[in-house]
């Protein structure tokens, strides 16, 4: 092997890469920043939201209170940002027209919630049947009501617990039995369950997209730019031109990978993160996000072996492509066939057995969504590496015999992999 | 006493082409070419002067005969046979995101130029053909007839015995043009065997030490252009290319 040349063609196609803003922007800003920006205004946006639905005040009427619920005024005075409007409790005859007054004054954004109490005939003093009115289609509504919703409960209890009293029973015995809820798990596991969940998806898009521009760019793009004479006219192994070529795709789509993978962390750490420590009332203990040390070399390993398998395998499309818009139209379907498991498959319950292992792409996104867990299964990792290996390998020596063929390296083939496939599978006619 | 530099024999090839079926670019090309000569392949478009090229250059296949340069067989030994060989044509365009400078180190690293005195070459090739003040921009900023440069410079930048120029003035202005027969000219002054193609008879004439006439794939005729003149009585090269590509005399 010319190593010299293989390493010089190598640095020339990075550095003409690096000049190219398509490449610039797919291969490294997208996998760099879409993840972070993508979160940051997320994180705005829900804070601004939560900030916004805080501080206003509740606009809420109570009809017909009962006496025996006076505390509820007090609860609801407590809460700080609610007025309310108190009524008499409305004749039976006035009743639906009262209603009726409500809906209209709720749909017309007049008043947020309305809470009407009528009593019921049975049933110790105070007891009651309350209607709590709303517009699901308005924020302030909703909040109005999440409002009402806790300070009803509260009294509801209070008022049970009263009434138990009364009868000589302690809250205990009447609640029958108390629901304690426990979550097992650290919110670092939980954080490693949710990464486990996400970044492989994105990681296996975003190697895709890093390989796709310049799989086409080094080949049809040479072939569009008339560099492809020059290229061949160099004093090397056509091999060792198209070595350099593939590395140079493969590189470009394991950066891509890689850098979407920090990015990710980091955006879960920095955004989501506080995001949903936010979102839990404060608590914070939810979530921790934090990447086993052991799941480095893995992540790194599955860019590589995803790098190489779909850099090799859009690199043998491209090749019958004689323009950029060709090669796009070529390599496109790919790059979807590769998304696709991927999305599909992305179901938390799914088991990483061995055959699961024998199969490319998404042996890898199980075997990263694992190693995130901080688990490793070592026959899994063994055969994920097998497979993919034999994978690549295949590719590359269909890619050798493809740009072996004076036609499509000139790019005078007409059609595409399957036309060539099927022109050179036919068997050859002869004398019956 | 010059030697020969490339001998090509026999030199054919076919292809299968959807709308005309079987197509014989080349056929049986016999010619030699020696040291420190200009030799000229003179044809209409479609003669068969680019895919002889090409296959001299290793960039095609024969399908049958041979070509040697420096006795190196393009089949067989394809990478000998380019590091010994620039080639240049109006089609052999540069990579646009790599400058003058880069393009040239690139190509003579990648085509055996010694390493330790690389640096110093490139910076010589920058000199000779005035590419000093663009040598540092990318190739796509520059304009045709800097490109032009460059690509001389990247043909010659290994220093190669043999050198190929498939019409390489298409697409050039008249100025350009001159400019780029008298660098060819100087190329030769300094020992390079030249294999040049044209379907301009004024350039042929004005360059050429020995021409081939050559018309559907096949070589009607190779001598210097006196020789050339005393085999068919005509003293222009028009005349004498008409007599050989029609059979007939051009009229009076």
């Amino acid at each position: 092997m010319d190593w010299t040349a293989i390493r010089l063609l190598y640095l020339s196609e990075l550095r003409a890469a690096l000049r190219e803003r398509s490449v610039l922007i797919n291969g490294i800003l997208i996998p760099l920043l879409m993840y972070p920006l993508m979160m940051w205004v997320m994180f705005s946006a829900i804070l601004f939201v939560t900030a916004r639905t805080e501080s206003f005040a509740s606009r809420v009427e109570i009809a017909g209170l009962p006496a025996e619920h006076r505390g509820l005024l007090e609860r609801l005075e407590e809460e700080g940002r609610i007025e309310v409007t108190e009524v008499d409790v409305p004749s039976a005859r006035t009743a639906a027209a009262y209603r009726t007054g409500i809906e209209e004054r709720l749909l017309a954004d007049e008043l947020d919630a309305a809470l009407i109490f009528e009593a019921t005939p049975d049933g110790p003093q105070g007891n009651a049947a309350v209607a709590l009115m709303s517009n699901g289609s308005s924020d302030q509504s909703q909040t109005a009501r999440g409002r009402l919703e806790r300070a009803l409960s509260a009294e509801r209890s209070d008022w049970l617990d009263r009434i138990a009293g009364q009868h000589g029973l302690e809250g205990a015995e009447w609640r029958v039995f108390e629901v304690e809820s426990n979550n097992l798990a650290t919110g670092v596991e939980m954080g490693q369950f949710l990464m486990g969940m996400m970044i492989p998806l994105f990681f296996v898009i975003m190697i895709a997209n890093g390989c796709l521009y310049p799989a086409i760019d080094s080949t049809a793009g040479e072939r569009e730019r008339n560099t492809w004479e020059t290229t061949s006219t160099l004093a090397t192994r056509r091999i060792h031109i198209v070595a350099a070529k593939y590395l140079y795709v493969a590189t470009m789509g394991t950066v891509a990978g890689a850098l979407n993978a920090a990015a990710m962390v980091v955006s879960f750490r920095s955004f989501l993160g506080p995001l949903l420590a936010r979102l839990g009332n404060g608590d914070g203990s939810g979530f921790a996000f934090e990447l086993p040390l052991r799941s480095l070399p893995v992540l790194l390993l599955t860019a590589v072996l995803l790098g190489a398998l779909i850099g090799a395998a859009m690199m043998i499309l491209a090749a019958f492509a004689r323009t950029f818009k060709e090669g796009q139209s070529m390599v496109t379907p790919l790059y979807l066939l590769v998304i696709f498991p991927v999305v599909v498959l992305n179901d938390p319950s799914l088991e990483f057995t061995p055959p699961l292992a024998a199969i490319p792409v998404v042996n890898v996104v199980l075997l990263l969504r694992q190693a995130i867990a901080g688990n490793l299964l070592w026959l899994q990792l063994g055969i994920t590496l097998l497979s993919n290996a034999a994978a690549i390998v295949g590719c590359l020596w269909l890619a050798s015999r493809v740009l072996r063929v004076e036609e499509v390296a000139t790019g005078s083939f007409e059609g595409n992999l399957f036309q060539f496939l099927r022109q050179r599978l036919k068997p050859v006619g002869g004398k019956a | 006493m010059s030697t020969i530099q490339v001998e090509v024999q026999g030199l054919s090839k076919n292809f299968f082409d959807q709308a005309r079926g079987e197509v014989n670019a080349v056929s049986e090309v016999d010619f030699v070419c020696r040291s420190g000569e200009i030799f000229g392949l003179l044809g209409a478009n479609g003669a068969g002067k680019t895919t002889t090229l090409r296959m001299i250059s290793t960039v095609l296949q024969p399908s049958d005969g041979t070509a040697r340069v420096l006795g190196h067989d393009v089949v067989r030994e394809p990478v000998e046979v380019r590091r010994n060989l620039g080639f240049y044509s109006a089609s052999t365009a540069l990579y646009p995101r790599l400058t003058a400078r880069e393009t040239l180190t690139l190509f003579a690293r990648v085509n055996k130029y010694p390493a330790e005195s690389t640096k110093d070459r490139v910076e010589e090739m920058i000199e000779r053909f005035g590419l000093s003040e663009y040598a540092g921009a990318r190739i796509e900023k520059l304009s045709t007839g800097m490109k032009q440069k460059v690509s001389i410079a990247r043909t010659v930048v290994h220093d190669p015995p043999v050198l190929i120029f498939d019409e390489p003035t298409v697409g050039l202005d008249v100025l350009n043009a001159l400019d780029l027969q008298k660098g060819i000219q100087e190329l030769r002054d300094e020992g390079k065997t030249i294999l040049f193609s044209t379907h301009i008879m004024s350039e042929a004439e004005r360059l050429c030490d020995r021409i081939a006439i050559i018309d559907k794939g096949r070589i009607r005729a190779c001598d210097g252009l006196e020789g050339l003149r005393a085999a068919t009585s005509h003293h222009y090269l028009e005349d004498i290319f008409v007599h050989y590509v029609t059979g007939n005399d051009t009229p009076a």
